[in-house]
């Protein structure tokens, strides 16, 4: 494991928090969805655990093959970070107007 | 009685919240020693990160649903779980990924963080996003647990 890329993995990790904030917008925006995700694995939430970290895991490996070893690491990182802010703000607000609004 | 798990929960994920803080800290003027504790505790932390994961994952789809929700909604700050649980559920998802990969960069760069100030700063970054996402799902716990006693104080069951 010494030669993971650090680049793949840290786009694999951006887009598996983008990947749960679509899911979670739109399992709210289409019950018909909630109820296939609820199908699949006994509960929405699970589902949704379940597609991230397979997701995360694939798109790593996939990564792996096509992005390059030279590597930006703190580049990376500061992409992870935005991403995860404006994802979580992104939820908390999305609730936030769902239920005032 | 709360139920135990979200005790457990709850001590779970703040312990890896800490050890991740703790990895900063390491890494503010490391020598080699202090960057190979920095890497055994990011490995303890994602344990305990994913183990929070599955007891508050447990306890949200077996209890919370059909035990505290209703109250909630029921009582007189329903947004408690409209927008806390909501939330909480869904940013917790991301914690396990940052730390999986605030991990193997220090695996992987074990032996250059102390020259390399650009790698370090990554890796103090992404253990301080962690450690403020996981202490604001205890702040979020404590906002969910007000709505459940201010609902039963209100006479919600």
């Amino acid at each position: 494991m010494k030669d993971v890329n650090i680049k793949a993995m840290s786009i694999s990790t951006m887009l598996t928090v983008v990947l749960i904030f679509l899911i979670t917008i739109y399992t709210e925006l289409n019950s018909g969805f909630k109820d296939a995700l609820k199908a699949f694995a006994g509960h929405h939430w699970v589902a949704k655990g379940i597609i991230a970290f397979v997701f995360f895991i694939v798109a790593y490996y996939v990564l792996n093959h096509f992005v390059s070893k030279k590597e930006d690491v703190l580049e990376n990182v500061e992409l992870v970070l935005v991403f995860t802010v404006v994802c979580s703000v992104g939820i908390f607000l999305f609730y936030l107007y769902e239920f005032f609004i | 009685m709360p139920h135990p798990l979200i005790g457990i929960h709850a001590a779970l994920g703040e312990l890896g919240a800490i050890a991740f803080l703790w990895v900063f800290i390491e890494l503010i003027n490391p020598i080699p020693k202090r960057v190979k504790r920095a890497k055994v505790v990011a490995s303890i932390a994602v344990i305990l990160l994913f183990l929070s994961w599955f007891t508050g994952g447990y306890y949200y789809v077996n209890y919370y649903g059909t035990n505290v929700k209703p109250i909630i909604k029921e009582g007189p700050q329903p947004w408690a779980h409209s927008v806390f649980t909501e939330t909480k559920e869904h940013v917790f998802l991301f914690i396990p990924f940052l730390a999986l990969l605030n991990y193997f960069i220090i695996k992987k760069y074990e032996g250059t963080l102390i020259k390399d100030r650009k790698i370090r700063k990554a890796v103090m970054v992404l253990s301080l996003l962690i450690t403020v996402l996981a202490f604001a799902m205890a702040g979020m716990g404590y906002m969910i647990s007000t709505g459940a006693r201010t609902a039963l104080e209100a006479g919600a069951l």
